[in-house]
């Protein structure tokens, strides 16, 4: 089954127009969701566009809450560009708070997306099991894959709201997909040099399933797909198990997730922490993970320093 | 099943709306209800917002002040003047499973729970921690929303120094408490103070003369006072506080009476008695005012459609306050004028929203009235005995799953 589009619900609800056309000086006011759409929108718009990221460096987009001002901002705006898959939680109540007239790109359009392997469940009634499938992983762009899919969606959306740029941002989006291919080469490699045995590390919520599937690391988390739920005593049990039946080789911590519950696993399973991981947000720009491509290429250090055997 | 139909109003099912691959039937349902307190009767009566009947009629002790809890499964009446605090199951509880959420609906209950103490006064709840006040005490009291629905409360209990009319905001293992006028207690507090489960302060004192006045906005509470507010927020172990100054280019004046978004992150507060403030901490201009035809009494914020806040005034009017644009979007003639002449608590209407119903208590003339939130046109009437007065909402959508 296809992923419900955000954009199929927004324009069934009345709340995408067309974009009105863009005057020639003005520049086009884009509004990302969270850090890194917005760099991708950065790279991709170059000097034409007039950018707004709501949830900054460092900053969780799924416990985000927008402010007076964001909604503001989103009035105003010719593009909206949001990952969606449900992990901007707030944006329907923004959207309609603001009044927001622009197109809302859903980013993951297109995209080879997964469910969340273990969030199915059942619901037990008199006797009968009701199965509810998993809900989808937002977290597509840890997929470089992916992420060239998230490039073009952004330069078409450019485009259709300033068809005087297109070709700059046409050709801003094809110089991009060649670094983010490229990458994708070098964390296949990268990845393909540790020994299977070792590709096995904890991370505090399931933001990495899609870099588990495209490069073959397997990562154990005591959280959901979003933090914004908190890990029960039997997750934790569960996962300092599999730890040790699996033998798991590190424990990272994430910059957008309280590192108290993986410094305990970490301590309980005997391992010092082995870096911090870069899974929803960019850094500050003095940090390691300033831009998509720098998050990625700081994952990939970290990973294989942790993995690679001694 | 058979518990949603003990309560749960057959006009606000709506049938067919299937879960994500569910394999068996699902129903949509939605549930308000309104918990009202009569301003001299030591009453709460339980109200069915969808169909406007009395469903339940708890006896308490005294006249109360109502909250509820962020889940909606408890509300809890503060009888200041008899002393007590009463702890009533909503019968509406929701289960969040990712991609949908469930509602269970079962009749509402007065719990066999009850806390006693000397002016029992604010009350805070954030992510199922409550923090009592009483302000005749030289303790708060804490305690879970989960150990209440057991029916076995069991307080921890932090010093305040000495009794005085304060606030607490639990945390998980901390809390915050204001600090007491250390050459009059009676008189307002003079900032507040980070202190752990243990009894022990963390860090420094926080400045705040005059505070009063307290509410939360997702991750942040703030407490007003003469100077600004203090804005705590919790990253780590430990709750931080910081001071938020009023903007030079405020007049004169301050909040003593705060409010929170809720799906945007803001603040309002009284500010003088006709004019109130919104507050974006994130912004360098933090503060707008917004100017009421008359005196202010009382005020909240819509929980759904997040960009607007309700004020009533003296005059009788509801107004609709568009907190994004910063001024008043929409008014209503809705009560007889309620002079804020006479004494702070005399009766005087009450605000709340029950999805899409504005709901206003109207305690000389027995009633509450209904606004369509969407239309912001008068919807309708319930008759309620006595003075009805204050009132909280509780219910939402979700789903049920059926076996037929």
């Amino acid at each position: 089954m296809a992923p419900k589009s955000l954009i199929a619900v927004l324009a069934a609800a009345g709340l995408m127009l067309a974009p009105l056309p863009l005057a020639a000086a003005e520049k086009l006011k884009v509004i990302a969701s969270f850090s890194i759409i917005g760099d991708m929108a950065r790279r991709v718009g170059g000097e034409r566009i007039d950018l707004r990221v709501l949830v900054g460096p460092n900053g969780d987009a799924h416990v985000y809450e927008p402010r007076p001002s964001d909604a503001m901002a989103m009035a105003a705006a010719d593009v909206v560009l949001v990952n969606g898959l449900k992990l901007e939680g707030f944006l329907g109540r923004l959207i309609k708070a603001s009044g927001a007239e622009a197109p809302v790109i859903e980013l993951t359009r297109n995209a080879s997306i997964i469910r969340d392997p273990e969030g199915g469940h059942y619901h037990h009634y008199e006797g009968r099991s009701v199965f509810h499938e998993a809900p989808f992983d937002p977290h597509a762009w840890q997929s470089l894959a992916n992420a060239q899919v998230y490039v073009a969606n952004i330069a078409d959306a450019f485009c259709e709201a300033d068809a005087a740029g297109c070709e700059t941002y046409k050709s801003n989006a094809a110089a991009y997909r060649e670094e983010l291919a490229a990458l994708d080469g070098d964390i296949r490699q990268a990845m393909a040099a540790i020994p299977e045995e070792r590709r096995l590390a904890v991370v505090a919520h399931n933001a990495f399933r899609y870099f588990e599937r495209d490069y073959g690391v397997r990562f154990l988390a005591p959280t959901g797909v979003s933090t914004d739920s908190e890990a029960s005593a039997a997750d934790v049990a569960g996962v300092l198990r599999d730890m040790r039946e699996k033998r798991a080789v590190a424990v990272f911590t994430e910059n957008i997730a309280d590192s108290r519950l993986v410094a305990r696993i970490a301590a309980d399973a005997g391992l010092t922490l082995a870096g911090t991981l870069y899974s929803d947000a960019l850094s500050g720009p003095d940090g390691p993970a300033p831009s998509y491509i720098d998050m990625m290429r700081h994952n990939l250090r970290t990973i294989t320093r942790a993995l690679a055997p001694d | 099943m058979k518990k949603l139909m003990l309560s749960a109003s057959a006009a606000a099912l709506a049938m067919g709306i299937a879960g994500t691959g569910a394999f068996a039937h699902d129903d949509e349902v939605t549930a308000w209800r309104l918990f009202v307190s009569d301003h001299a009767a030591p009453t709460v009566r339980v109200i069915d917002a969808v169909e406007g009947r009395e469903l339940d009629n708890f006896s308490i002790k005294g006249p109360a002040s109502l909250y509820r809890s962020e889940s909606g499964e408890t509300v809890f009446a503060v009888q200041g003047s008899a002393g007590a605090i009463s702890a009533i199951s909503s019968g509406i509880a929701f289960h969040d499973h990712g991609d949908h959420g469930d509602i269970e609906v079962e009749d509402a209950k007065l719990l066999d729970v009850e806390l006693t103490g000397t002016k029992p006064a604010h009350f805070v709840e954030r992510q199922g921690k409550v923090a009592q006040w009483f302000d005749g005490e030289d303790k708060a009291r804490f305690f879970s929303e989960h150990d209440v629905l057991k029916g076995k409360p069991e307080p921890v209990t932090v010093s305040v120094v000495a009794p005085h009319h304060g606030v607490a905001v639990p945390y998980d293992n901390h809390v915050v408490v204001t600090i007491p006028n250390p050459e009059d207690a009676s008189k307002r507090p003079i900032g507040a103070r980070v202190m752990g489960h243990d009894g022990k302060q963390v860090g420094d004192d926080v400045a705040c003369p005059g505070l009063h006045g307290s509410a939360g906005s997702g991750s942040l509470y703030a407490l007003a006072c003469s100077t600004g507010l203090l804005l705590i927020s919790q990253t780590g172990d430990v709750p931080e506080i910081r001071h938020l100054a009023y903007s030079p280019s405020l007049p004169e004046g301050s909040s003593s009476a705060l409010i929170g978004g809720k799906g945007l992150q803001y603040f309002i507060g009284n500010y003088g008695a006709d004019r109130i403030v919104l507050i974006d901490p994130s912004q360098e201009e933090s503060f707008r005012l917004v100017q009421l035809p008359t005196r202010r009494v009382h005020f909240v914020v819509d929980p759904v459609r997040a960009n607007f806040a309700y004020v009533v005034t003296e005059d009788g009017q509801l107004h609709q306050v568009d907190v994004v644009k910063g001024e008043i979007s929409k008014s209503l003639k809705l009560t007889q004028p309620y002079s804020m002449d006479g004494h702070w608590s005399d009766p005087r209407p009450r605000v709340a929203v029950a999805g899409d119903k504005i709901v206003v208590t109207d305690p000389l003339n027995s009633k509450l009235h209904l606004v369509n939130a969407e239309s912001f046109e008068k919807s309708g009437e319930v008759a309620v005995e006595g003075k009805p007065f204050n009132l909280v909402a509780v219910g939402g959508s979700g789903k049920v799953h059926d076996d037929n």
